[in-house]
């Protein structure tokens, strides 16, 4: 292996030196820019028909020898219109060459940040621009690819959030064990996109929105191998190459100004029944004195009609309460959950600064960002410092350098079915007043619950205030919430050297750093031991980079060479801590309150990657492009001696559109590329170790120790993608119609899994180079501007990607991995993949049928019988996403608006079923066939009807059963009734706006002004899962597969104001 | 040229390496070593997890349950064994495979390795009498078997038999540290050994007298508890990191269980002092009142006895094997004409053996003759079976596994009832996810077993009617 590296680079090498330089005076000239006047360095001058040529230098300086006057000289350069003169007699040409608006996103940002003629490229790449992320102000930048980009699967999470995760899969789910997260890059620095949150509770949402999306000039996603392959152990899952917006050499001091303010409302809240109340029974229970009472032990609404029967309210056994006594009546607040949400708000200025000198240019940046949530007690604080500079030293000597800084504060609601709120929805009383719980607290201090223990049967008194399965959600928010903050710094400092027009070399140092908090409380008065925890996160990615870059043209051909290394080094630390057996003191949140032994663990980590890699494009004749790239990677966190690997590829593209001249097709482009990328796995998995067990303090103190539940491996080997990918893009009339098609296979072998085996072993799961899983798929995008005059523009842009996916096989004798499950009531459901079948099948329990007729087999209570949890749903990957974007231009107005839709794929709701067990869903008091309320007694028609077959006699059966019973099974044990199909349409985002004139303002020292009325997320155009549950937003925390809904944040619906001034 | 060559060759020399520190990949977290006595002091934290769980109550009908009811109506639900194999049985296995790296300094190595053993038995004839065959001579293989093959309840009692004999024959004198439960005292770990062989021995009365005999005699022999001091107990402290399972899950309010009824019908018409520690009065009207068992309308927990303080404190023990068992047995087997002694030797140690159940659980025993002297307590040769039966049921109340297992082989108390329609379980049913990761072991023993699907009715090896 070692050999064959030192010889493909030698070979390099001497490929290098051989190349001759062509140098004969007689024409000579600059080349500049039209636009700013500077000069174009590396620009290309050939003279047609011959083999000769040559490229501008730094200063744009050229010199050709040409045969004759007659000889045509061509000027080209990516990016620029193409330029030709007739030589004549002169000795001396200068060119201005203009930007090619026509071919605008023609130059693309590949691997390592190298720029590159598209047409050169033979894979799919596609751009989204920056002023298309953040005109909607989404807190989570990422969130805002949703729909933009084929083959790009983003779920998201409800802006109640605040910032929550937004999962990214690109070309489906290259990973069995559900995981591979593309790699994020910006400005060439990698940066870390991890997540804090668990499946439930506080969503602190994915690390890489700490990018401003302000600062943002464009997104490339480099969607397989064949793209990110010069990534290597890093590039299996693709890489998002964020390029933030710089300023300019030669340009004046601009100034802008954005401010924006947003008003978030809840949408989408789940129906709820109104005609019964509170309790189990729908008959009264009284006190000692005869007085009924609302049965506040009870969190559902199987109770009474709400009629307005006047009766002891929860409220009433509080002796410090005004209605202490009292009978009020006993009726339904329908909007009791509604009126828990607040109208929150989303206030964001920010102001930049771009400029340049002549050998200089800068931009500076500066956000705020202030949230307001719709829970209550929830914010966000945001901001962002930007500076990117770049100076040249000496005339080929540049420094540049990037510098982001992000400081974030959130108060996060819970989520999750038992967390914070979210119960309200699952388990609550259709008959309690919200607006009375909002003042949670009496003035002696006692805490205002609605669920308590019954009153004494003897004395009619409740004794014990404290609650007995939930609190009141206001103590809830006020009191037991989590703070979190993170600072956050990453950037770059680079020094290239341009040693001679063809030849650069540049060296960087990049860092990404940041430290999380994490605090949470849980005050006395609540339903578990009061508690305090701290945990502070620290995170140093460092890299040192080398690249050598060598451009060169001649005759027909050209050459794009690219050498390089890399070191990358990461320091991974937390402390956290928590306390145990309660608190010491009220309103004392610190470790030393715990009243007994607080946990604590302080954890280190460092990995490092070493790598070097090279690349080589060669065309010809502007048609003919061949790549080919090389990347070795030693990895640290591989066993010592068996830690080199090596990830080529190699793509090819054809411009056909050169042999066949047509005036209706601009650009025919076919491409096919091959190629090979890895990734490992976390440090310290290769070798054995022991954990430390809870302390025993009984006459003397026991320490001990335990054997972990996973099994290292020390033989483990990196896992590898090997991806095939072919595709055409076309252009038609000048650009205005564009359509690309691309097919790929990617077939990720030799899995790194912690593989479940039987726990009989000793071990419960083992980490293993296992498994194969393939997904092969269909991108096509297409854009079009159907009308173009002076006053109307339209544009439009759509594209639709369609995955199949298919583990192919896993471990010998294993048939099975489980990605995840969820118990609830003793019931559970798995997320699990078979060999043979597509990713991540839900498996649960469903309804028995008959085998011949499929109906329902039916107990002797005439209720449903169901399987074990073992029934196979099919799996929760979606057929089809994609998206829908178009923009109308009328004079000064602008309208855009955005769609993204996803076909296919499935989910569980588990607030949907517990919505219906606890009776607070309307079809829990439905009105039957009969035309009466299924919570009416069986005698007078009421029950809801059942038709199957008896289990035990074989025969129809057609029968009324009790409601509550009947969902006491249906709606707890059998999961198939509480799977939705996961298709949508929805309108994300919706702006006009409107550009003032110059003219409009002309005795103001401003630019351009520009306003906007915006909406976002505003509602689904289209979907089959019931209202409520929302589909598109399906994150649980940091779960990297969205299967199941649990206490979902409400959709939060947004509409706001923007204001951008430039002076 | 000359300088590229130099840059690129300067990048190689950064990068063209695959060298790192030696302890890169060392987990500086955790240890990497560890010693015998941590690692059977963390299988030993495991032990109250054989005792505290609502799911052995409800098998031995001890206690109702007053919230989710159907928990208690015996699903046919499967039930998890892999945290005694991932848990203690590995840590006890490691110890067991690195006998020539432990450390003298922690006691004598044999000691060491015999507490391990004994504690393996302990587990693994637990988890055999919950599900019938289970994985043993493969198990706790870690990467050499991911798949381990089922031992049959036969063979695993042979097994077994031999670790406990093995283990108390190797004890020297001289103690072990870090011992949770006996502090190191190895007398007390040979006699919990014998009494472990001779529980078990017990075990077969129906499927092998025979060998039950046999084995009874032997580890009467060698010399069984003598005391309430011998008694295998998982003492929890005050202290959440120690604390008592009933504690925790009062502590969240959840007043979940009562007493049954059938427990209830067994010691209120005798006035059982013990009755007074298992439960407290009701809140209305302070009598003991029973929960019918699997009781499923309109519970009100104000009516009924819940759970005792005694019970439910912070730091309540976790009684696992006990002297009164012991004597419990030895009266059966003077019955049985295993040991010597006939209805005489059976009447003392009944006696002795409710005496020693009212010490452990600290019953008032200031009327205990008087209980004693009742028709239904007083022994009574016609009906001593039931009588011993019955009177070990009651001593063995929060130990549910246990008390379950002894009905399973003696059929008492007679009282017990089926909720719903279903009787009381035989068996528990093996995790389902054994069906995908371990699925032709897995179907062989069901097949051998069971004859191809399973349930909880499905008899284990010595339940043989």
């Amino acid at each position: 292996m070692k050999k064959n590296y030192a010889m493909t680079l030698l070979f390099l090498l001497g490929f290098l030196a051989s190349i001759p330089l062509y140098a004969q005076q007689t024409i000579k000239g600059k080349v500049t820019s039209q636009e700013d006047g500077m000069p174009l360095p590396g620009v290309s001058i050939v003279v047609q028909g011959s083999s000769k040529g040559t490229v501008s230098d730094l200063d744009g300086n050229y010199s050709i020898s040409v045969p004759g006057s007659e000889s045509v000289l061509v000027y080209s350069f990516i990016g620029y219109e193409t330029q030709r003169k007739i030589a004549g007699n002169t000795t001396e040409i200068n060119i201005q060459l203009a930007e090619d608006v026509s071919q605008l996103g023609e130059v693309v940002v590949t691997a390592l940040g190298i720029t590159r003629d598209e047409r050169s490229i033979g894979y799919a790449t596609q751009e989204v621009k920056g002023e298309n992320l953040t005109y909607t102000k989404e807190q989570n930048v990422l969130g805002s690819l949703s729909g933009k980009i084929a083959g790009v699967q983003v779920t998201g999470s409800s802006g109640a959030s605040m910032g929550g995760t937004q999962k990214i899969k690109i070309r489906g789910v290259n990973s069995i064990s559900g995981g591979g997260e593309p790699l994020m890059v910006v400005d060439g620095t990698p940066i870390s996109n991890s997540n804090f949150s668990g499946s439930s509770g506080q969503d602190y949402g994915n690390l890489g929105q700490d990018i401003n999306p302000e600062d943002i000039e464009t997104i490339n996603v480099l969607k397989g191998p064949a793209a990110s392959a010069l990534y290597g152990i890093r590039g299996q899952y693709g890489v998002i190459m964020i390029t933030t917006k710089k300023g300019k050499k030669g340009s004046d001091v601009k100034v802008e100004l954005n401010s924006a303010v947003f008003v978030d409302n809840v949408s989408n809240l789940m129906p709820y029944q109104n005609l019964y109340g509170g309790g189990s029974s729908q008959t009264w229970r009284t006190l000692p004195n005869g007085d009924k009472y609302v049965d506040m032990s009870v969190d559902e609404s199987w109770g009474p009609k709400t009629d307005g029967t006047l009766v002891r309210q929860v409220m009433s056994f509080y002796p410090q309460d005004p209605t202490y006594g009292q009978l009020t009546p006993f009726v339904a607040y329908p909007d009791n959950i509604k009126d828990y949400y607040e109208t929150g708000t989303n206030v964001n200025n920010g102001v930049t600064i771009t400029g340049g000198g002549a050998s200089s240019n800068f931009r500076v940046s500066l956000n705020d960002t202030r949230i307001q949530g719709v829970e209550p007690n929830t914010s966000l604080k945001r901001n962002n410092v930007g500076v990117s500079l770049g100076v040249d030293l000496t005339k080929k000597l540049r420094l540049s350098t990037n510098v982001n800084y992000a400081a974030n504060q959130g108060r996060r609601p819970g989520q999750g079915s038992e967390d914070g709120s979210r119960y309200l929805g699952q388990w609550f009383q259709r008959s309690m007043d919200m607006k009375r719980l909002k003042d949670y607290k009496y003035d002696d201090g006692t805490f205002l619950n609605w669920n308590l223990r019954r009153p004494s049967t003897s004395t009619g008194e409740v004794t014990n205030f404290n609650p007995l399965y939930w609190a009141n959600p206001y103590f809830l928010a006020n009191e037991n919430f989590s703070d979190d903050n993170r600072d956050r710094f990453f950037g770059d400092v680079g020094l290239s050297y341009q040693i001679s027009s063809e030849l650069k070399v540049s060296a960087f140092v990049r860092s990404d750093m940041y430290t999380q908090n994490i605090n949470s409380r849980a005050s006395f008065g609540g339903t578990g031991n009061p508690g305090y925890s701290v945990g502070k996160y620290q995170n140093t990615e460092m890299n040192y980079e080398l690249l050598a870059q060598y451009n060169k043209v001649w005759n027909k051909f050209s050459l794009d060479a690219n050498v390089g290394g890399n070191i990358y080094d990461r320091d991974y630390s937390y402390l956290s801590m928590a306390t145990v057996g309660g608190l010491s003191s009220p309103g004392f949140y610190n470790i030393n309150a715990s009243i007994d032994r607080p946990v604590t663990s302080s954890y280190q980590q460092n990995k490092q990657i070493k790598s070097a890699y090279a690349m080589v494009s060669l065309g010809y004749n502007n048609t003919y492009f061949l790549d080919a790239s090389l990347r070795n990677d030693n990895s640290s966190t591989l066993p010592v001696d068996n830690n080199s690997y090596w990830y080529p590829s190699l793509s090819t593209s054809v411009v056909f559109s050169e042999w066949i001249k047509s005036d209706v097709m601009t650009l025919g482009k076919l491409r096919l590329s091959y190629a090979q990328a890895g990734s490992d796995l976390s440090p310290y998995s290769t070798t054995s170790f022991f954990n430390v067990g809870s302390t025993y303090t009984g006459s003397s103190t026991v320490n001990t120790l335990s054997v972990p539940d996973n099994l290292n491996n020390p033989n483990i080997k990196p896992s590898f993608a090997h991806s095939y990918e072919a595709g055409v893009d076309f252009k038609f009339y000048e650009g205005r119609v564009g359509l690309s098609f691309t097919y790929y296979n990617q077939r990720n072998e030799n899995q790194i899994l912690n593989l479940d085996i039987s726990g009989t072993s000793g071990y419960g799961s083992a980490t293993i180079n296992a498994g194969e899983i393939v997904n092969r798929g269909l991108e096509i995008a297409l854009t079009a501007t159907p009308f173009r005059s002076d006053n109307f523009n339209w544009d439009m842009s759509f594209n639709i990607s369609r995955n199949r996916n298919e583990v192919v096989e896993l471990y010998p004798g294993i048939d099975v991995y489980q990605y995840g499950s969820t118990t609830y009531s003793s019931t559970s459901s798995y997320l699990n993949s078979y060999v043979g079948k597509p990713f991540g099948s839900l498996v649960g329990q469903a309804y028995q049928r008959d085998e011949a007729t499929g109906k329902i087999l039916l107990g002797s209570n005439n209720l449903p019988l169901y399987t074990d949890a073992t029934h196979d749903f099919g799996t929760v990957l979606p057929d089809f996403n994609g998206g829908f974007q178009n923009v109308l231009n009328y004079k000064n107005f602008q309208l855009a608006a955005m769609i993204d839709f996803q076909a296919g794929g499935q989910f569980f709701s588990r607030s949907k079923m517990l919505a219906v067990r606890t009776g607070l869903d309307p079809l829990s008091a439905a009105i039957n066939d009969k035309g009466m309320n299924v919570r009416d007694p069986l005698a007078d028609g009421g029950g809801v009807k059942v038709e199957g077959i008896s289990a035990e006699t074989g025969e129809d059966v057609t029968a009324y059963v009790d409601a509550k019973a009947y969902y006491g099974v249906v709606a707890r044990r059998i999961y198939e009734d509480w799977l939705y199909d996961a298709s949508y349409i929805r309108l994300r985002e919706v702006s006009l706006s409107y550009n003032f004139n110059k003219s409009q303002f002309a005795n103001l020292p401003v630019e351009n002004v520009k306003v906007a009325l915006v909406g976002r997320n505003l509602g689904m155009l289209f979907q089959n899962a019931p209202k409520g549950i929302n589909p598109a937003e399906l994150s649980t925390g940091s779960q990297a597969i969205g299967w199941y809904e649990s206490g979902q944040l409400p959709s939060v619906r947004s509409f706001g104001f923007n204001l951008n001034v430039t002076f | 040229m000359q300088k590229l060559n130099i840059l690129i060759v300067t990048a190689l020399l950064l990068v063209g390496c695959n060298n790192f520190d030696e302890d890169i990949n060392i987990n500086p977290n955790v240890p990497s070593q560890a010693s015998g006595t941590q690692l059977i002091a963390n299988a030993m934290l495991s032990l109250s997890g054989l005792s505290s769980s609502p799911q052995g109550e409800f098998m031995s009908q001890y206690l109702s349950e007053t919230q989710y009811v159907n928990a208690s109506l015996y699903p046919q639900s499967s039930t998890s064994f892999y945290w005694l194999y991932q848990g203690p049985l590995m840590n006890l296995q490691t110890v067991l495979n690195s006998a020539d790296k432990l450390s003298g300094t922690e006691g004598p190595v044999a000691n060491q390795l015999a507490v391990a053993k004994i504690l393996k038995a302990y587990y693994v004839w637990h988890a055999t009498d919950r599900w019938g065959d289970v994985p043993m001579s493969d198990a706790l293989r870690g990467a050499d078997n991911f798949t381990p093959k089922y031992d049959t309840q036969e063979s695993i009692y042979t097994s077994l038999f031999t670790l406990l004999d093995e283990a108390s024959s190797a004890i020297v004198p001289g103690s072990v540290s870090n011992d949770i439960i006996y502090n190191g005292d190895m007398t007390k770990w040979s006699k919990l050994a014998n009494t472990l062989k001779m529980l078990m021995a017990l075990r077969l009365s129906e499927v092998n007298p025979n060998l039950g005999k046999e084995k009874f005699a032997a580890a009467v022999q060698a010399g069984v508890m003598t005391s309430n001091s011998g008694n295998l107990i998982f003492k929890h402290l005050a202290d959440a990191n120690n604390q008592n399972y009933w504690f925790s899950q009062l502590n969240q309010g959840r007043e979940w269980w009562a007493i049954s009824s059938t427990l209830m019908d067994k010691m209120k018409p005798v006035g059982d002092p013990r009755l007074m520690v298992y439960g407290n009065a009701n809140r209305t009207d302070g009598e003991y009142t029973g929960l019918v068992f699997g009781e499923t309308v309109n519970i009100d927990t104000e009516k009924y006895a819940l759970l005792g303080d005694a019970i439910t404190a912070q730091d309540a023990p976790v009684y696992l094997v006990t002297y009164a068992q012991v004597l419990f047995a030895q009266a059966e087997a003077a019955k049985l004409g295993w040991i010597a002694g006939g209805d005489a030797t059976a009447e003392e140690k009944y006696n002795m053996a409710i005496s020693a159940s009212m010490n452990q659980w600290g019953a008032d025993t200031s009327e205990l003759d008087e209980f004693m002297m009742q028709p239904e307590i007083a022994y009574n040769p016609a009906k001593a079976i039931e009588q011993i039966a019955t009177q070990r049921w009651v001593h063995l109340f929060m130990h549910g596994y246990e008390g379950w297992a002894e009905y399973r082989r003696t059929g008492y108390p007679n009282n017990m009832v089926a909720p719903g329609g279903a009787e009381v379980p035989k068996r528990q049913i093996y995790i389902e996810t054994e069906q995908f990761n371990n699925t032709a072991n897995y179907n062989e023993a069901v097949q051998r077993q069971f004859g191809g699907s399973e349930s909880l009715y499905g008899n284990v090896w010595w339940d043989v009617n």
